[in-house]
């Protein structure tokens, strides 16, 4: 492909959504067929254009266009590298999913001609972080997501929604503050925003120390990390199930995209270690993994629970990128790819069960695994992966990870990631065991036998969601299963090409 | 042919006395074919942002030229100046202002009794002339001249609203902007005292030896010109007056008064601060540095007065306070990148300020609310209003892709460049704040539930609406595609600054 191709096609994916936001816009107003059909065949047509960048990709090529200049110096520009790459694909093939599990999800919700919209929209943005080619433009697409999002977390319009998604919208607005504090020292200090210019700062100053908390804040509250993450359980959970995958799922690793170009592309790693910041994100990382589980412990509201273990979780991911070297790295990033798996797969099986059963406490679960077998059998090998138990992909990444702190001689972080193993399983078995083997809590059908005498232990019949909801969640579950074992294993590799490319610039 | 370069020679005179003309002619037509009166005037605005343009066009082609009243040469006669920063001024007032007056034929059918609407354009007029004129002159009388008509035609079209209110608003304004301008005819005076001269650079070089032999005298005038600017432009603590005048208001009144009569006196303080005065005299006397201060407590305190408002106009009235602070930051910071971001502050904020007030006139011309409690859920009604406010929220706050986000970039590197992130932080901060004073509204007139049955809705006239459109797309454009704008203000910077 020529490298015209490959910008316009870098522009489609990030440009094409954001477009077609207003089509939908204005269609939804008329036909709400024509509103999801034109939503599901623009989630389709990014994640093909993104599909179809897999060997330039791969290939190690890193291509810059930039597209037009704001003010002198501050572009709008594209990059592809293979990190970009990596999220860009995920991204775009988590949202397709989350898309066509919305057609029936939101079928009988109000509202619909917001929703499809500002889901489109948010794609485009989410593509447009992952593949900007300067922090700029990358802080311009990261406040366009996060603030439009926003309407995706008030979606329901409930008191409750209402008051999260203030929050949200406040430590939204902070952390688009700090980014812009953050990009506006870079600027004046290094004359450039650009990525792949290798270390803006190549001393400490205490603008660098500036430039360094303003990064943090400002992506380390989108990636819930601690003591930040306030927000996260309050958001997540009340917003639609979909929206919330993609919230868990996908936006929350914007936040640690941002910290990874900020360690790579801003101070360079030789300075970062050097400085000890290194140390400083590792220790709130593992404060992060081991609240978040914790918290996720004493919660009785199914959503919120994983919203909690999603804490923990980007505990994992920033705490892999503060240890430089490849298997901490690739680790890092295939922790990426598996974590949004598991989370969407999670969050899309705890919709269906809540669409079809209206049930949202833990303790109403039992039985849900006999009604709805595929669902929770999906969530089932979704929270094994989140355990890490072989061979699902939450094991392989687990497992990178503790060889790359091993190799770099941090034990203490193996230990961390154990425990935290331990208490994820203590967390997601409650679920899961008496959704299967509990009994008591049969549906008002099934009262009715009891009544009767006829059934002592109530029979569960299987009444599954319909099938565009099951299909996305099977997917997802597939690949828990697919990513742990497949022998040619793209996003392993994927994560392998990147943590090269991080850490020698090539691969 | 001829007569056109005839007329391009002398278009600084004939734009600002055009509109004098034309205010003049207002009442008459009023009397005489009332139904003419609002063309004629949208005629005249018209042609004055055509003239405007014109300016700008030839201030491009061939910079900064000097237009003698009657041919008479200073020290004798009057001279216009037209730089970068006075074409720029001009543009931003008559596109805006003509938007204002489109609006204003909708509002004031209601807003105001029948017999005083002919007057209310003599006064909208001359203080467009007023203005006009004083971001062209150079001269410090003349400049005194347009700042008394201005400030009388400002109170003048507060007050034609005749309620009680508005009586004592206009009134307090009165009496502060008369002092104002006591102060400045006191600090001309002794600068003419010292100089003999009334001409703005003439001054300047003359206060270079001057300055030395009477450094009081200098100090006095110089602190006099703070204090009439700071009360004329609300900068904190001048600004009492402010919230009254400005909310209470006819809307398009408060639209001009906000969006673009505070500003002038910036740009003309501006003018002084460059023209009238010797740089080494800014070193003897910390008067940028006070400004500095001022205009960061305007920034802060705005915002936090605007915070507790329940009535919406006074909200966005005590926002002016803080916005203009902005202004004043760009000038004080003293670095030319600074100055862009204060200069650009001053359109930007002219768009948003004027449709937001727009924007709160329509809500009231539709339904008649007027306290913030009462905005829930009326987005239902007036969907693309509060589309408006919200996107001109945003743009207070400084969310990219809209226009005030490229002030803050400047201003943000104007004071990492002279060294003193702290200011950076102020900006920061006074963002976050704007954000606790914007965003609930509009999350209350799109999501909260109409508590209020009694409440009927108007339907709103598109004359009223359009403008609010065209700056909602202005606001948009100036955010992608600054360029145009921020171009021509770095070479007024660097004019300014060399």
């Amino acid at each position: 492909m020529s490298e015209d191709l490959i910008a316009v096609i870098i522009m489609f994916i990030v440009l094409f959504p954001i477009f077609m936001t207003a089509v939908i816009m204005y269609v939804g107003q008329k036909s709400e067929k024509l509103c999801t059909a034109l939503s599901l065949a623009t989630a389709m047509a990014t994640f093909m254009a993104v599909l179809s960048l897999y060997s330039e990709a791969t290939g190690g090529n890193v291509i810059e266009y930039p597209l037009f200049e704001v003010l002198p110096d501050l572009a709008i520009s594209f990059r592809l590298d293979i990190l970009s790459y990596s999220l860009a694909l995920l991204s775009s093939f988590v949202w397709l999913l989350a898309t066509i599990y919305s057609l029936d999800y939101m079928g009988g919700e109000h509202g619909k001609e917001r929703y499809y919209p500002v889901l489109i929209f948010t794609l485009g943005s989410c593509q447009g972080i992952f593949l900007a080619g300067d922090f700029f433009t990358l802080f311009i697409f990261f406040e366009l997501m996060s603030l439009i999002a926003y309407i995706l977390v008030i979606h329901e319009e409930t008191p409750e929604a209402l008051k999260a998604g203030y929050k949200y919208l406040i430590v939204t607005i902070i952390g688009g503050l700090s980014i812009f504090l953050g990009v506006i020292i870079i600027f004046e200090v290094a004359g450039t925003v650009s990525l792949g210019q290798g270390p803006l700062f190549d001393e400490y100053s205490p603008l660098a120390l500036l430039t360094f908390l303003a990064f943090l804040i400002g992506f380390g509250i989108k990636a819930g990390m601690f003591p930040l993450h306030v927000w996260l359980p309050d958001a997540h959970p009340v917003a639609p199930s979909p929206a919330s995958a993609l919230l868990s799922g996908i936006m929350l690793k914007t936040g640690a995209y941002g910290l990874l170009r900020m360690i790579f592309d801003v101070f360079g790693m030789e300075l970062f270690q050097s400085l000890g910041w290194n140390h400083i994100m590792a220790g709130l990382a593992i404060i992060t993994i081991l609240l978040g589980s914790a918290v996720a412990l004493t919660q009785n509201d199914f959503k919120r629970r994983l919203a909690y273990s999603s804490v923990g979780q980007m505990g994992y991911v920033v705490l892999g990128m503060t240890v430089f070297n490849e298997y901490a790295l690739s680790g890092d990033i295939f922790h990426i790819f598996s974590h949004a798996i598991m989370k969407s797969t999670l969050f899309l099986a705890a919709g269906a069960v809540i669409w079809k059963t209206g049930k949202k406490k833990i303790s109403d679960l039992q039985g849900v695994g006999r009604q709805m077998p595929i669902t929770m059998g999906a969530f089932t090998l979704a929270a094994f992966a989140m355990i890490g138990i072989p061979p699902l992909n939450g094991f392989l990444s687990k497992w990178t990870l503790c060889l790359g702190f091993l190799e770099g001689g941090y034990t203490a972080y193996v230990i961390v990631l154990l425990v935290s193993s331990m208490l994820n399983a203590m967390y997601y078995l409650p679920i899961i065991l008496p959704a299967f083997l509990g009994g008591n809590g049969a549906t008002s059908h099934h009262e009715e036998d009891e009544r009767t005498g006829q059934a002592e232990y109530p029979v569960f019949e299987v009444n599954e969601v319909p099938l565009r909801m099951v299909i996305p969640v099977a997917i997802l579950a597939a690949c828990t299963l697919l990513f742990g074992t497949l022998p040619t294993n793209v996003p392993f590799e994927l994560s392998q090409y990147t943590s090269n490319f991080l850490l020698d610039g090539f691969f | 042919m001829y007569a056109l370069e005839h007329v391009l020679n002398h278009l600084p005179a004939i734009l600002v006395i055009s509109l004098f003309v034309f205010a003049f002619i207002m009442p008459l037509l009023f009397i005489w074919k009332r139904d003419w009166c609002v063309p004629v005037a949208t005629l005249s605005m018209g042609l004055s942002l055509a003239m405007s343009l014109a300016l700008v066009i030839q201030v491009n082609q061939v910079g900064t030229f000097v237009y003698h009243m009657g041919g008479w040469e200073p020290p004798y006669g009057i001279e216009f100046r037209v730089d970068y920063l006075s074409a720029y001024m001009l543009l931003v007032l008559h596109g805006i202002g003509l938007l204002i007056l489109v609006y204003s034929i909708g509002d004031l059918k209601k807003e105001l009794a029948d017999r005083v609407i002919g007057w209310y354009y003599t006064l909208y007029l001359l203080l467009m002339g007023a203005m006009s004129g004083m971001a062209l002159t150079n001269d410090l009388f003349n400049l005194f001249v347009f700042m008394e008509i201005c400030a009388i035609a400002a109170c003048a079209i507060i007050s034609i609203k005749e309620d009680r209110e508005c009586l004592e608003a206009s009134f307090k304004y009165l009496i502060l902007s008369a002092m104002g301008t006591g102060c400045y005819l006191l600090s001309v005076a002794m600068l003419y005292m010292i100089t003999g001269y009334m001409h703005m650079e003439k001054v300047a070089v003359a206060l270079e030896t001057g300055a030395a032999e009477y450094p009081y005298n200098v100090l006095v005038a110089m602190s006099l010109m703070v204090v009439s600017f700071g009360v004329k432009s609300a900068l904190f603590p001048l600004h009492v007056w402010l919230p009254d005048a400005h909310a209470s208001a006819p809307s398009p009144s408060s639209a001009v008064l906000s969006g673009l009569v505070i500003k002038i006196y910036a740009v003309a303080m501006v003018h002084l601060i460059f023209r009238a005065f010797p740089r080494e005299l800014f070193e003897m006397i910390p008067m940028l540095e006070i400004i500095l201060w001022l205009s960061t407590l305007g920034i802060i305190f705005g915002s936090i007065f605007a915070m507790v408002q329940e009535n919406f106009k006074k909200m966005l009235a005590y926002s002016s306070i803080a916005q203009i602070g902005y202004v004043f930051l760009g000038i004080g910071l003293f670095t030319p990148t600074a100055l862009v971001g204060g200069l650009l502050h001053i359109l930007n904020h002219a768009v948003m300020k004027s449709m937001l007030f727009m924007v709160a006139g329509i809500i009231i011309y539709s339904s008649g609310i007027k306290r913030l409690q009462h905005f829930d859920g009326i987005a239902s009604r007036l969907t693309w209003t509060m589309v408006a406010f919200t996107i001109g929220g945003a743009s207070m706050v400084g969310i990219p892709i809209t226009g005030g986000f490229i002030s803050k970039l400047y201003l943000a590197q104007g004071a990492l460049e002279v060294e003193r992130p702290f200011f950076l932080l102020v900006i920061l901060v006074s963002s976050l704040l704007n954000a606790f004073y914007y965003f609930p509204i509009s999350i209350n007139a799109f999501l909260a539930e109409q508590k209020r049955e009694d409440i009927t809705f108007k339907p709103v006239l598109k004359s009223m609406l359009v403008p609010v459109l065209i700056l909602l797309a202005l606001i948009i454009f100036l955010g992608l595609n600054p360029q145009p704008v921020t171009n021509m203000l770095e070479q007024a910077a660097e004019m300014l600054f060399e």
